[in-house]
């Protein structure tokens, strides 16, 4: 059984719905993320599971116990760890307090107390700080004292709540590592919240993409990566082109689907995962920037090859990123060796097949 | 929704009802008695809209609003920029100053320049000296006088407000406009005070509706008919002639609902155009001009003169304090304690009183008001806006209007004005808002996340309150404290109607004193002993809340 189980979640703000019926499961010692626009309810679902927000609708299960339909059970007596987007580190006590204020509410000993708090602040990198106000603290130690206070009483359940939007890049993505190979040497289940993609695919070992209250997809970083549910989620993750269409002619036992464009007649696409692919249907042809090759001249033995017009062209360091005009469609290109063609001139693009999805 | 909040809903409502609904019904009740007969209905109302006399007051009492909201806008903002914006030194102490209007008595202001203008005061006797004028002048008594004496009191809440505003515009707004090309004076003309003028309007009803209130003030400087003034003699001096009585009630509630509908309307008009929310964070300093040396002096100049004019109440009130027979002599010749002897030695009580109600009417104060802004902020308890509202309906409503409420309410069937309990009561209800604005206020700035990681900790929501949130709203809370104190400790306007013989408190004190015969001395010296303890009470109230907060703000640089 899951360590955490959300049952037909619904949770209501007056009359929007934030969370929309969503069934969830989270395994002992899984680190999953929701993954999502703002507004699309993640924020809310984590809050409910905190016992936050009162779900209108459904249960939530920790650990075998009911949280909802038993009688409401606050936050407080959730036994869970919470880190909060702006830290809310309490500013009139100073590190050790903030981090010891749940163990001196279980009562525990004053000597586990302190050995206790002093080990957790060793574990966030904050020894030697404990007798700091937090306005005394950067924003990233601030992190890092709310982290510890989530940690410190070995809680099962450790939520985060974009809890590194607030840091500047550089450390962003240090502290992404560093949260991940902490929660997993304490082998906490951890349900981590953010809008930021990269982040998602770093940090969890699977990853669920809502949008409006629903979740639309879920699988780990390179399931969804490479088989995209919908365009909402091509498009939430990474960069996709997307070249609307018709489908011409369904697989018909082979594994390719004809689909007519605005830019050419026939642009062959996969038929993986498109068994109900029927003539006539308003589909959309998505391949991924670094899935489109580029040619100087019209490459041999290829299917899918079109001539266009370099629209823009931007060297990125470790690779080149052209934007090709092809018939009136911008089609984006990453590529990692030289190309001398410059803006205005021809190219040729070629969009293998298996690599081109059909999604609607 | 918790059962303890809607407990908690049901103990503050019902407070509500006996200590504001209940008196205000009986009010409205009263005011549409016939008298001699047992018919009540609409008559005293048509009279009060068909006597001449009674319109004649109403027109000057809007003419008395009219007057002082302009002195004080156009006294006010030149003084709130120069306070906001320019770089001067002692920008401290000139805004301490420029406030301390808002916590003296208002009638203090009005004894004081009594005696340095009044005909035969400081001003006109040194003017007389020197020879160039043979008669004195009359600075004082008359709708001119009134006009400044109360636009002088009330010159804080704009100055408060639009320098609040000056700081709390986005600088990038002037700086666009800067950009586009505007003169400074067009800049300020067309971005900057527009901008600002949700937080004036907020500060210039309040001052409009002063005249409404304030009747102790027209009858010392001979303005009788004006209508708060009007309602007080007809109530407290005609208790004989029963339909003078229910006229003046009339007068009364008319005032209330006049305050009250103009307090709504601009309130809901400044909801509706706040620009706050439409800029990014701004800086906590805002724009700071360097201005040229000829501005500056004009502005040093402009302040002085207004610092000036404000000193001379506690200076003017000092020296009268501690003098006897000052009379026919620009400065006091006749030095003594006598003043204070009498006050302190022979009627202790009033100070005693002072402190006693106003002491308990904070205990309620605090009690009722930090549940209550619980209640209206973290909670979704029905009902609780509604509260919210009557609440702060309180700071537009008169005092002469309460006070006649309580007495006509608390007198038979719930005989509490019988008891001196009805005091500090009174004070409580009167002056509830200045403690819960500051603690709704200072609530709603507090992060509700540092209230839920305390929960999530293991917290229940006595302790978390405890322990996390009134420690961070104890800055709020205790200026909260302050305020009411001092407002509860200055009040009379209620306190005046339910006072009986050993309740007076230290402003009753002042008023019978002039009353009976122009006992300027005591009752300058009382005043003086006001001023004293209230400027005391600021210092300690700073000095324990900079302290304690102090250690837990402050940001060491490193």
């Amino acid at each position: 059984m899951a360590f955490i189980e959300i049952k037909n979640l619904l949770k209501r703000f007056k009359k929007v719905v934030a969370v929309n019926h969503v069934d969830l499961e989270v395994q002992e010692g899984e680190m999953l993320t929701l993954l999502g626009p703002s507004g699309c309810g993640k924020t809310t679902t984590l809050r409910c599971i905190a016992g936050l927000e009162v779900p209108n609708e459904g249960d939530i299960i920790i650990d075998g116990r009911s949280m909802v339909s038993q009688g409401f059970v606050h936050p407080s007596k959730r036994g869970i760890g919470m880190v909060f987007q702006n830290y809310s580190v309490w500013p009139h006590m100073r590190v050790f307090n903030n981090v010891a204020y749940g163990l001196k509410l279980q009562k525990a000993p004053k000597k586990e107390v302190k050995e206790r708090t002093l080990q957790a602040l060793e574990l966030v990198g904050l020894g030697g700080l404990e007798d700091r106000y937090p306005s005394q603290l950067s924003g990233g130690q601030q992190q890092r004292v709310a982290l510890a206070r989530a940690l410190v009483r070995n809680p099962k359940v450790l939520l985060l709540d974009e809890p590194l939007s607030n840091l500047d890049a550089k450390l962003r993505e240090k502290m992404r590592f560093e949260i991940k190979s902490l929660v997993k040497r304490m082998g906490m289940t951890a349900v981590y919240v953010t809008h930021d993609q990269a982040e998602a695919m770093v940090i969890s070992d699977r990853i669920a993409v809502m949008d409006s209250g629903n979740i639309v997809q879920i699988g780990t970083a390179p399931e969804i990566y490479k088989n995209p549910a919908n365009k909402f989620v091509a498009d939430f993750i990474g960069i996709m082109n997307f070249i609307s269409g018709k489908i011409v002619q369904g697989p018909q036992g082979t594994d390719t689907v004809h689909v007519r464009t605005e830019f050419s007649e026939k642009v062959l696409c996969s038929a993986d995962g498109v068994p109900e692919a029927e003539p006539g249907g308003t589909v959309f042809v998505s391949i991924r920037p670094e899935d489109v090759e580029v040619f100087p001249t019209p490459p041999e033995a290829r299917e899918n090859v079109f001539k266009g017009v370099i629209a823009h062209k931007a060297f990125l360091g470790n690779f080149l990123f052209f934007f090709v005009k092809v018939n009136g469609t911008m089609i984006q290109a990453q590529v990692s060796h030289h190309l001398p063609q410059e803006e205005g001139q021809e190219i040729y693009l070629s969009l293998d097949p298996q690599k081109c999805m059909i999604l609607t | 929704m918790s059962r303890g909040n809607v407990i908690l809903s049901a103990i503050l409502w019902s407070i509500v009802a006996l200590l504001i609904l209940y008196p205000l019904s009986i009010l409205l009740r009263e005011s549409v008695i016939i008298s001699g007969t047992d018919a009540w209905g609409i008559g005293n109302y048509l009279e009060f809209f068909q006597d001449p006399y009674y319109l004649k007051v109403l027109g000057k009492t809007l003419l008395l609003s009219t007057f002082v909201l302009l002195t004080t806008t156009i006294v006010g903002v030149p003084l709130a920029y120069i306070l906001a914006r320019y770089r001067h030194r002692g920008k401290t102490v000139f805004t301490a100053l420029m406030l301390l209007p808002i916590v003296l008595p208002a009638f203090a202001g009005v004894f004081a320049f009594i005696i340095f203008f009044g005909k035969y005061g400081t001003l006109n006797l040194l003017l007389m000296e020197t020879g160039f004028f043979k008669q004195p002048i009359n600075f004082i008594f008359g709708l001119h006088g009134l006009v400044f004496v109360q636009a002088l009191h009330m010159l804080p809440f704009i100055v408060l407000g639009l320098s609040a505003g000056f700081t709390n515009i986005d600088p990038s707004f002037e700086e666009a406009a800067e950009v586009e090309g505007a003169s400074s004076f067009r800049r300020f003309i067309t971005v900057t005070l527009p901008l600002c003028t949700p937080s004036y309007m907020a500060g210039a009803v309040i001052v409009f509706l002063w005249p409404f209130t304030d009747w102790l003030t027209p009858m010392i400087l001979g303005q009788v008919d004006i209508l708060p003034s009007v309602a007080y003699i007809n109530i407290a001096y005609h208790f004989t002639d029963m339909h003078r009585k229910y006229m003046g009630i009339v007068a009364v509630v008319i005032s209330a609902v006049f305050c009250i509908s103009l307090f709504l309307l601009v309130r809901w008009w400044v909801e509706k155009k706040k620009y706050t929310g439409l800029s990014k964070g701004t800086t906590s300093e805002g724009r700071v001009i360097e201005p040229g040396p000829l501005l500056k002096t004009g502005a040093y100049a402009y302040m002085i003169l207004i610092a000036f004019i404000v000193l001379l109440i506690p200076v003017v009130l000092g020296l009268s304090a501690f003098s006897r027979r000052w009379v026919f002599e620009p400065f006091p010749t006749y030095w003594t304690l006598e003043n204070f002897r009498l006050i302190l030695l022979e009627s202790p009580i009033l100070i005693k009183n002072s402190f006693l109600f106003s002491g308990i009417a904070l205990v309620f104060g605090v009690l009722f008001g930090l549940p209550a802004a619980y209640l209206i902020v973290r909670t979704r308890v029905p009902g609780k806006d509604a509260l919210d509202f009557i609440i702060t309906l309180m700071l537009a409503f008169p005092g002469i209007a309460l006070g006649v409420g309580y007495l006509l309410a608390f007198w038979d069937t719930i005989p509490l004005a019988k008891y001196w309990v009805i005091m500090p009561l009174a004070l409580f209800a009167r002056r509830l808002p200045y403690f819960l604005r500051m603690a709704h206020a200072s609530y709603l700035q507090l992060d509700i996340s540092l209230e839920e990681a305390a929960e999530v900790s293991g917290a229940g929501r006595f302790r978390t309150f405890m322990t996390i949130s009134l420690p961070l709203l104890l800055k709020g809370v205790l200026v909260g404290v302050m305020m009411f104190f001092i407002m509860a400790f200055q009040e009379i306007s209620t306190a005046v109607f339910l006072y009986r013989g050993g309740w007076e408190t230290l402003p009753i004190g002042i008023y019978l004193n002039w009353h009976r015969g122009m006992e300027f001395g005591i009752a300058a010296a009382m005043a003086f002993l006001m001023i004293a303890i209230t400027f005391v009470l600021l210092l300690i109230a700073s000095r324990i809340g900079g302290n304690m907060l102090k250690a837990a703000w402050s940001t060491d640089e490193e």
